[in-house]
């Protein structure tokens, strides 16, 4: 009897101890990324004696059947993709931010509006040289701006470009790490109990850096996972119906192709994958409308360019010689001018004399000019870009919004609680006490019927 | 179990600093759009208002370029103006000579001398006709560089400007010629209806006089008649002028009362309403203080602190 007082105390105060060891664990994990609160699942022992009798009393004590790891499978997936749809969001804000500020600091807009000035200024005084020179210079300076937004845009499209490289590498290390892991999970899983929650603290460890894994992917691209019965993860990018990226030990390589537009194609194996959400899916979109924008400003460049020029070849210089072009260049970045002569601006009618102050032509290229309102399409293109940020700001914080609550849920249920923690420290602790207090007492007892037998 | 925070411990942190950050952040943003005294830092925050301020100031750039061709045709109107004043006095005075010369009792050496003076005339009438504008080209010859008239040895005067006077975008899709050519002031039908210019009238009426006999008398008397059409034509130019000038300095007008409801509009558009910052700015500070101290609050209340004592 008192042999088996002491097995139960000794079984007591060593779940005690375990659950006193992960109280602990969980209080030094309270703040790490991805861990999951665990428990300790007890169980009691009874081992029948071997002459069942009636009313056979025959107790063993308590035995840790495993850890409780307390994830919620929903929660999790719902964070994950709120996590990935705002890590998409954020990454358009950022690419599409770079995109307003190289087409808005180029000062294009205004620089187009001081170009027309100049013409309208040169009819006060036709055959001025300065005046004259103030309009090459100032088309110099328009055509600098053009130059300058097309390079910004251009090194704004390398570093999307680069970003795109970037998470595709990163996707394929992380799914490379995370065949590794479920080839783990798969090897231990002799140690699976028959609630999936219950299980050993190696495989806990595992599943949290499987999750902790899936969650680091999806911030690159949004994917779907199932479960293996082993607890092994398979993961298809770009949601359910996407080419397989990981299955059990194995991955596919995750590649991506600049196109000639500039923008990215991603594939996996040979399949095509379109991504809806991570940061990936947000550069793709942020460089597509960077293609738009930098269309629209190279068509604007060209037509500036065309409708000079043509009007310069309706009339005549101030040297008396038909008007040449002005620009060379038909987009953004190879806009400049021509000349750097003033006198080469056409400004009379064909067949003046040289030095005639006849401003026909000027007149004439002016109207042209004010029917291509170059500046409202300048002011279109910022508008639309401006927009584009506006709108893309707006989904972002809606979905920032709801990641955090999802966060915060997950959070709730399967993170630590250090006031928890503290309840369940003093609660073990009692619990070791009164094992122990079961030892002494079992001692006690056995130290009572040595004396009375000796006596 | 009762738990003391219904959320992990991490999460209740990683909200209380999302919390404060954008409570803190929307205060940056206030103080900002008070201390910069504009109401947006970047187009994206509200891009109509953007496109509208660019337009605006698109056509404050242009406004001042019109004000300035305005500012021309002003001059250069008022130059014209008071230039033909001058020419009607000269033609005037050769009025009064010829009449004088018209009169029987003349004698040659008068007239002769009457013919000289006529010759000054014309002189001063070709030199005012070669006024130079603001830019120092021909006022009344279109624009070019140089004289619009040319007078010969002979006192025969040509016309050697342009065919039209200069014309200039003044604003608000208006333009204005800024001056009237030679021609279209001193041009002119003689007393036998061929038509010709104040300057040779007056050329061929100072060498007839100097030339003396009674075709000097007879020059001077039809000379009356066709110098009277000079000056009709030289006082038509100038009303037609006048309401140029009138014209311009009105459209001016409509220009600055453009540019000052724009000026309104970009400030309601573009700047700060102070007060109603100052109070948002008041708002959001207190409401930032007390989520401070209610983090200080919140976060003091650990088991942890409690055990043991």
């Amino acid at each position: 009897m008192t042999s088996s007082l002491l097995a139960i105390a000794a079984s007591g105060a060593a779940a005690a101890e375990v659950a006193l060891d992960v109280t602990g664990q969980n209080i030094a994990n309270a703040n790490t990324q991805g861990y999951v609160e665990e428990g300790v699942d007890d169980v009691e022992v009874s081992s029948s004696s071997t002459w069942s009798t009636a009313n056979d009393v025959s107790l063993s004590g308590v035995t840790v059947s495993g850890i409780v790891r307390n994830a919620d499978t929903f929660l999790q997936t719902n964070a994950r993709d709120t996590a990935s749809n705002t890590a998409g969001a954020t990454a358009t804000v950022s690419g599409l931010t770079d995109v307003e500020t190289a087409v808005e600091d180029s000062g294009v807009f205004k620089a187009i509006g001081t170009f027309q000035n100049a013409l309208t200024s040169l009819a006060q005084n036709p055959t001025d040289s300065s005046t004259r020179a103030t309009v090459i210079q100032d088309g110099q300076s328009m055509s600098s701006a053009f130059q300058i937004a097309a390079q910004s845009l251009s090194s704004a499209q390398t570093g999307l470009q680069s970003e795109v490289s970037n998470g595709v590498n990163q996707i394929n290390t992380l799914a490379t790490q995370l065949a590794t892991i479920n080839t783990q999970l798969s090897a231990t899983s002799g140690g699976i109990s028959a609630n999936s929650n219950i299980t050993t603290s190696d495989r806990a460890s595992l599943l949290d850096q499987r999750d902790s894994l899936l969650d680091q992917i999806s911030q690159f691209g949004n994917i779907a996972t199932t479960l293996n019965s082993d607890g092994a993860a398979n993961v298809t990018l770009g949601g359910v119906s996407g080419p397989p990226l990981v299955t059990g030990g194995s991955t596919n390589t995750l590649s991506a192709t600049v196109n000639s537009d500039g923008t990215e194609s991603l594939t996996v194996g040979n399949a095509a994958v379109s991504l809806s959400g991570g940061s990936i899916a947000g550069n793709q979109s942020a460089l597509t409308t960077l293609g738009q924008i930098s269309g629209n400003l190279d068509s604007l460049a060209g037509s500036i360019a065309t409708t000079v020029n043509t009007q310069q070849g309706n009339g005549t210089d101030l040297a008396g010689k038909p008007g040449a072009a002005l620009f060379s260049g038909s987009t953004a970045a190879t806009l400049t001018m021509a000349t750097t002569n003033g006198s080469a601006i056409a400004a009379a009618a064909v067949g003046s004399a040289a030095g005639s102050s006849d401003a026909t032509n000027l007149n004439a290229m002016n109207t042209a000019l004010g029917t291509l309102a170059p500046a409202s399409t300048m002011n279109n293109i910022l508008t639309s870009i401006s927009g584009a940020v506006q709108n893309a700001t707006t989904t972002q914080t809606t979905l920032q919004t709801l990641s955090s609550a999802a966060a915060a849920s997950l959070s709730a249920e399967s993170g630590v609680n250090l006031n928890n923690e503290a309840v369940n420290l003093v609660q073990f602790q009692q619990a070791f006490q009164a094992s122990s207090k079961m030892i002494q007492t079992a001692s006690d007892t056995f130290t009572a019927i040595y004396n009375l037998t000796s006596s | 179990m009762t738990t003391i925070s219904s959320t992990s411990t991490a999460s209740f942190y990683t909200s209380a600093s999302e919390q404060l950050s954008s409570l803190q952040a929307e205060v940056n943003a206030v103080d900002n759009s008070i201390s910069t005294g504009s109401q947006y830092t970047s187009a994206s925050q509200d891009p109509e208002a953007a496109a509208q301020m660019r337009m605006l100031q698109l056509q404050d750039s242009e406004a001042s370029a019109d004000k300035a061709s305005s500012n021309l045709a002003s001059t250069n109107l008022g130059l014209a103006d008071s230039t033909m004043t001058s020419m009607i006095n000269d033609i005037n005075e050769a009025t009064q000579l010829t009449n004088q010369a018209a009169t029987g009792t003349l004698t040659d050496t008068q007239r002769a001398s009457i013919g000289t003076q006529i010759a000054q005339i014309q002189q001063n009438l070709v030199s005012l006709a070669n006024t130079h504008d603001a830019n120092g080209n021909a006022l009344f010859g279109g624009g070019v560089s140089g004289n619009a008239y040319t007078l010969s040895a002979s006192g025969t005067a040509t016309y050697v400007g342009a065919a039209t006077s200069q014309t200039v975008p003044i604003g608000g899709g208006q333009s204005v010629q800024v001056s009237l050519t030679g021609p279209e002031i001193l041009g002119m039908t003689d007393v036998n209806g061929n038509q010709t210019d104040v300057i040779n009238t007056l050329g061929a009426l100072s060498t007839a006089l100097k030339a003396g006999g009674s075709a000097a008398q007879t020059a001077a008397s039809s000379a009356l008649t066709s110098l009277q059409n000079g000056l009709d034509a030289v006082t038509t130019a100038q009303t037609v002028i006048g309401s140029r000038e009138s014209w311009v300095s009105l459209n001016a007008q409509n220009q600055t009362a453009a540019t000052t409801a724009r000026a309104t509009e970009e400030s309601q558009i573009g700047d700060t309403d102070v007060s109603t910052a100052a109070i948002k700015l008041q708002d959001l500070t207190t409401a930032l203080q007390a989520s401070q101290a209610c983090f200080v609050r919140l976060s003091s209340l650990s088991l942890f602190s409690e055990l043991g004592n």
